[in-house]
């Protein structure tokens, strides 16, 4: 059975400090817009903190909730694509081909996490910052759809490196940015066709929901947090 | 008994064409130079990228996935007026078929245009036509986009042979009432066309048989185009309705564009003998009738919306009726129903001037409708974190502008160079039915008739 | 080729040419009959009316129909890529495209019968006048055995006028 990658994120863990943001970025080639773009609604963080505010002053509440694609099996963005620039992968994920990709957006318009992003311009990386480029990850350019990928080039590199070592892949081995980066520790990421690996025991506890489990899309990210919708909502 | 050929219909309907005025030569140049602005803007759009429009994160659609809309639904006019009319014998559609064909062939080049100026990369636009390619990729059938396409292909392909083959014997007309380089260029076009019984008669089945093909394919086109929004789950795209509601629009949007070129060239040809107030006024009806059925749909659509109270819907249904869509909504609800519904009534006030006004109307609050049907949607999706907003940049505008001044470029062009009125079916409007000319020869036979 | 006709100015003249002409022996499928309009309602406007365009338009559906069901379902299956986790034949959106190449074939065929039916487009033949776009019938016969017979009775139908022409 071929892998099949997911994530568990603690939101009781998370404390919002956008490290993962910034990694993402800088490990695949995401453009800083500039302020008057940013300000026109045009920023593009393929994993972004969302936060909400709850309560009254001073029984203020804050939450935090890492928003990144959520790799769904039955992704709606993949049947509207025109090109077959959005697809699915064998090892779960969806994947976004860029060379194929002729702008149309409807992809992101049938995303319902709005987590994918559209280069609206051609991006620009003023000297010396093109130096940071990532050479594994390829350069959009203007008027392509782009979105979270997992960081495929590291599980890439990691499957060519166990296979080259001659040995299964280890359990943790393979972290994109965002968890490698995440200072308290509340990402996980690993193959949950692996009934032991870390994701797949987090991916069935009790802490456990999926964003917008009712619109269908099967999303591979569980959320874990101490008080379940449920627990909160009943009695 | 005439005993003479009278010659005063093809006289009246052909002086436009062999006839020039010098107003008609600065209108050309006025919209042929917004067109040109128009054509600037989307060429600078396509060096810069998209993000010279309003489109955004997470309103990825804007004016150009609103004029695509738009400008398909006025498209449907030709169709209904021509081929429905035509398939129940109505005769009063004589003079007013081509009028209706020729906005529908321009309005869906128009429309057609729209996808190619959303792309992010149009240069590679043609990835859409199934061919089989060195990357082994063929379209995605499952995507409404390439549904789109086949549509919108084959109902233009229809609708201009719709409209040219009527066209033959007129080209024929021309050829032979001209000389010089009208002479050569009508002899080309006119294909040879001599008139015999044969001619006319495979002539007629061909349109008759046409007529039938493309009342579904009109049908099935506009539903298709409200599959780019009703396939996402998206707050109140994702909904049944939408097919029939789409397509109704566009009937009644095709109708109030009908009205308004035919009040113009009525004046600016001096066509007031075949355009008659009866034609207005019966087009009104079918205006009004199209008005209550729009106002029926969106109610449908609304009341059930809200009633479900589902909160990913509210936010997008609320910003419609009393939050920062609500102003364009209500203008919408008073051109489209409010502004209509008295003067296409109560019959003192349906003059040819009140149904042109109704008709501005409702070719306003159609466009605002298509516009309010995307943006406020695409506004509240997903996580409120994430929800957003629109405005439009001068490029839209400018290539919104180009748009209409195009449609009215093509339509002058064309009206300078085809009868805008059919000269042979109006010809043939003056016959007496079969029935009655069967009793003519009767009569005449038995002696009773000189 | 000659031709020996007369321009009308009625339908009812033209039908009584039409009659004098088959009086005097000359077969229906000898007379050539031109007009700026179709003039149904007449018996001499309502010959060669039988099509068989109808079934030829349904054949072009068929062919229309096929093609769409091949194009879909074969390049879906010659690289099966997963989109959303649907079929990789999809039936129900196929149809769409099915629907839409159904109706262009049943339109192209139409269009292909009236310009083999038709004749056009092809060169304006010799036999024409353009007195005809000035909403007279033209009522003759090509290449007549006997000229006299085919003039007279062509000027028995008062109002009528001959010609004469070496072609």
């Amino acid at each position: 059975m071929s892998h099949q990658w997911g994530m568990a994120v603690d939101l009781d863990r998370c404390t919002g400090c956008e490290a993962c943001v910034v990694a993402c970025h800088s490990e695949n080639n995401i453009p800083t817009v500039g302020e008057s773009e940013a300000a026109r609604g045009r920023a593009m963080h393929w994993i972004r903190i969302e936060r909400y505010w709850e309560g009254e002053f001073p029984e203020v509440k804050v939450k935090f909730r890492p928003v990144l694609c959520q790799q769904c099996d039955e992704a709606p963005c993949e049947p509207v694509c025109p090109t077959y620039a959005s697809s699915h992968s064998e090892e779960g994920l969806n994947s976004q081909i860029y060379n194929r990709c002729i702008g149309t957006r409807y992809c992101a318009n049938a995303c319902g996490y709005n987590v994918r992003f559209f280069n609206f311009l051609t991006p620009v990386w003023d000297k010396p910052l093109h130096l940071q480029l990532n050479p594994d990850v390829s350069v959009r350019e203007g008027g392509v759809m782009e979105k979270c990928t997992f960081c495929i080039q590291r599980i890439n590199a990691g499957k060519v490196a166990s296979g080259l070592a001659q040995r299964p892949l280890v359990d943790g081995e393979i972290q994109p940015a965002c968890v490698q980066s995440c200072t308290a520790n509340a990402m996980v990421f690993g193959d949950l066709a692996d009934p032991e690996s870390a994701v797949s025991k987090l991916a069935n506890s009790t802490r456990g929901t999926k964003l917008l489990e009712e619109l269908g899309t099967k999303p591979k990210i569980t959320y874990l947090q101490r008080e379940s919708w449920h627990e909160t909502h009943s009695g | 008994m005439k005993r003479t050929a009278d010659n005063s219909i093809t006289d009246d309907l052909l002086r436009p064409v062999l006839q020039t005025s010098k107003a008609f030569f600065v209108a050309v140049a006025i919209l042929a130079a917004i067109v040109a602005s128009g054509f600037s803007a989307w060429a600078y759009q396509i060096y810069y990228g998209i993000g010279v429009t309003g489109d955004n994160w997470p309103v990825f659609w804007g004016f150009h996935e609103t004029n695509f809309v738009f400008w398909i639904g006025i498209s449907h006019a030709g169709t209904l007026i021509s081929a429905i009319l035509r398939i129940v014998n109505a005769t009063w559609r004589r003079p007013v078929t081509r009028c209706a064909e020729v906005i529908t062939a321009f309005a869906l080049m128009i429309g057609a245009m729209f996808p190619l100026v959303h792309l992010g990369r149009p240069w590679l636009a043609w990835w859409l036509i199934p061919y089989p390619s060195e990357r082994l990729l063929w379209p995605n059938y499952r995507s409404p986009l390439v549904w789109d396409f086949f549509a919108i292909n084959t109902y233009l392909l229809s609708s201009l042979l719709f409209l040219g083959l009527p066209a033959i014997p007129d080209f024929a007309l021309i050829r032979d009432r001209t000389t010089g380089w009208r002479n050569s260029l009508y002899g080309k076009l006119s294909l040879g066309w001599q008139g015999t019984p044969k001619q006319w008669h495979r002539l007629e089945s061909a349109m008759h048989l046409m007529s039938l093909a493309i009342i579904p394919i009109a049908i099935s086109v506009h539903t298709i185009v409200s599959f780019d929004f009703s396939m996402a789950v998206v707050p109140m795209w994702h909904s049944t309705i939408f097919g029939p509601y789409f397509v109704v629009g566009a009937i009644f949007s095709g109708i109030a564009a009908l009205n308004i070129v035919m009040a113009i060239i009525r004046k600016a040809l001096h066509l007031e003998k075949y355009l008659q107030p009866i034609h207005f006024q019966n087009l009104g009806k079918l205006m009004l009738a199209m008005s209550l059925l729009w106002g029926y749909f969106v109610f449908n659509e609304r009341l059930v919306t809200w009633y479900g109270n589902t909160p990913h819907e509210m936010a997008a249904l609320w910003s419609t009726q009393m939050g920062r869509y609500s102003p364009l909504f209500w203008t919408m609800v008073f051109c489209n129903f409010i502004l209509p519904f008295p003067l296409l009534t109560i019959r003192k006030l349906r003059s040819i001037r009140a149904i042109v006004i109704a008709s501005c109307g409702v070719v306003i609050g159609m466009w605002l409708e298509r516009f309010l049907i995307i943006v406020p949607s695409l506004s509240y999706k997903g996580t409120p974190y994430s929800w957003g907003s629109y405005m439009p940049r001068w490029p839209e505008i400018a290539i919104l502008s180009a748009s209409f001044a195009a449609m009215a470029l093509l339509y002058l062009l064309f009206s300078k160079f085809i009868p805008i009125i059919s000269i042979w079916e109006m010809k043939v409007g003056e016959h007496p039915s079969i029935k009655v000319a069967a009793k003519v020869q009767e009569a005449e036979a038995a002696g009773e008739l000189i | 080729m000659s031709a020996v006709y007369g321009l009308f100015t009625t339908p009812e003249l033209a039908q009584q040419a039409v009659d004098e002409l088959k009086a005097v022996g000359i077969p229906e499928s000898e007379i050539t009959i031109q007009s700026s309009e179709p003039l149904e309602e007449y018996e001499f406007g309502s010959r060669d009316r039988a099509t068989l365009m109808p079934w030829i338009a349904v054949l072009g559906a068929a062919i229309g129909m096929a093609t769409g069901y091949f194009l879909t379902s074969v390049t879906q299956r010659s690289w099966a890529i997963n989109t959303g986790g649907m079929p990789i034949v999809t039936t129900w959106s196929n149809l769409i495209i099915i629907f839409e190449l159904t109706m262009l074939g049943a339109v192209f065929a139409s269009v292909l019968t009236l310009l083999v039916s038709a004749r056009i487009p092809r060169r304006l033949p010799k036999f024409y006048d353009r007195e005809i776009s000035n909403r007279k019938i033209l009522i003759g016969v090509a290449n007549p055995r006997n000229v006299s017979k085919v003039e007279h009775a062509l000027r028995a139908s008062s109002g009528g006028v001959r010609r004469v022409e070496n072609l």
